[in-house]
């Protein structure tokens, strides 16, 4: 999986290109650790190229949602596919995050 | 139009043909598929003596062809064959690779032949690069250049030897069309291949080869939904099953993914249910296995023409656990992922193994 990440301001956004699931999680993981030490504002994903998402990656994402929160700061998942989406609205993530598509 | 007779090829001690009896009647598609080594393109090859056969007898229009005394090129001539390998001329042009039996060995004048190759590469949507030379084709250019090629010598027969094997699985369907239509046109064919939907769509009849003979013969109906006898049902089923086995926790989960997207492009399933698939085998295989107790999987994934549906089936060794209603992992997102793109979940112990089953949903 590909992770780009660019900042905006004191937005930060990360792209993936790929698949988020139980080989790439401790990437975006690892990646995400690096992030939150050096966060000034809100965070972006932008998942227009993510192809597909599992469990483990959805867990990742939770916790990053779980983190923002905790930092009094804002969330937000851009350029979700339809696949992608099928995922979020069947566990319920739909409700917890900021999704756009 | 052929009729074979207590056909056997032996290479040295080694029996492939034992006793073929077969006949393809004017007008028929016979397609030939069975396990790779059965003898399928060694009994084509025979047709037309590129094999010598051992023992037996083949009579093209009632002519014994392995008689001495017969006019085996003439013979020839009724019959064109269709290589796994095109076997174009290299050094001739897409006409010229058309014009040069129709002139040499038919007496066409080569404004004739020329007129008909172009009819022929039109008529296999490959006008434009008559000019072209082989190399400068794709694989299935090439091959419909060899069958417009066959066509040429206006064969009364036209066998095919794995026309598609090796074609990369977007140019098979180009050939599969010019095959069809021949068909339809009412050419007599014999085809040996691997792809069933040449066997389903296309066949008067299929022959099944295994142990050196003609198995089981039959329409396509009976072998694919119906087939008679032991080894033709446990070779359709594994032609439309795709079985992988984990051996080891660090298996390669993209090696796997690989097959199975190819099972289902081979299967013509949907971009969704493909994805569906994937992502509910890699759920399963996280709550079947924990990483704190490993134990080796078999997985199954069976398609069903008749119920136009797959079925998916993990078989996993260790103590009994039914992954379905117990969890050693920190959450259920998995399990909802699973019970929502899967239905008519199972599960069941067998002889010491656990076996998770369900279908995909559409």
């Amino acid at each position: 999986m590909d992770i780009n990440k660019t900042k905006s301001g004191n937005t930060t956004t990360v792209a993936l290109k790929g698949r988020l699931d139980t080989v790439t999680s401790a990437q975006l993981s690892d990646e995400l650790a690096a992030i939150w030490e050096a966060l000034a504002g809100n965070l972006i994903f932008d998942f227009a190229a993510l192809d597909y998402i599992s469990s483990a990656g959805l867990r990742v994402i939770l916790m990053a949602q779980k983190k923002i929160n905790s930092l009094g700061l804002e969330m937000e998942i851009t350029g979700v596919s339809d696949t992608v989406k099928e995922v979020f609205d069947i566990t319920g993530f739909s409700e917890i995050l900021k999704i756009t598509c | 139009m052929i009729r074979v007779e207590h056909l056997s090829k032996k290479f040295g001690e080694h029996v492939v043909l034992k006793d073929v009896n077969a006949e393809i009647k004017k007008g028929e598609v016979i397609v030939i598929i069975g396990p790779s080594g059965t003898g399928k393109s060694v009994f084509m090859r025979c047709l037309n003596l590129l094999e010598t056969p051992t023992t037996g007898k083949i009579y093209i229009d009632d002519v014994d062809i392995l008689d001495k005394n017969t006019d085996v090129s003439k013979l020839r001539q009724k019959m064109g064959m269709v290589f796994q390998s095109f076997n174009l001329f290299a050094h001739l042009t897409v006409l010229e690779n058309l014009t040069i039996g129709p002139v040499k060995l038919l007496g066409k004048s080569k404004a004739d032949a020329e007129k008909k190759a172009i009819e022929l590469l039109k008529m296999v949507g490959l006008a434009e690069k008559s000019r072209n030379f082989p190399d400068e084709l794709s694989g299935g250019q090439k091959q419909r250049v060899a069958i417009a090629r066959c066509l040429s010598m206006e064969s009364d027969i036209i066998l095919f030897d794995e026309p598609t094997s090796a074609l990369d699985p977007t140019m098979v369907s180009e050939v599969l069309a010019v095959i069809r239509r021949l068909a339809k046109e009412g050419m007599t064919m014999a085809i040996v291949t691997h792809e069933m939907e040449i066997a389903r769509n296309i066949a008067s009849r299929v022959f099944y080869m295994d142990e050196g003979l003609i198995y089981e013969e039959g329409p396509p109906e009976q072998i694919f939904e119906n087939p008679q006898k032991e080894k033709t049902k446990a070779f359709i089923n594994r032609v439309r099953s795709f079985r992988y086995h984990i051996a080891t926790p660090d298996y390669d989960l993209y090696a796997m993914n690989a097959e199975i997207e190819a099972f289902c492009e081979k299967h013509v399933l949907p971009k969704k249910v493909r994805h569906n698939v994937l992502l509910l085998l890699e759920e399963l295989l996280a709550m079947i296995n924990p990483a704190n107790n490993w134990s080796e999987i078999d997985i199954c994934l069976a398609y069903s023409e008749k119920y136009d549906s797959l079925m998916l089936t993990i078989e996993s060794g260790g103590e009994e656990f039914n992954p379905l209603q117990e969890s050693d992992l920190a959450d259920d997102i998995g399990s909802i992922i699973v019970n929502s793109l899967g239905e008519k979940l199972e599960y069941e112990r067998v002889d010491g193994k656990n076996i998770v089953s369900l279908i995909v949903k559409r």
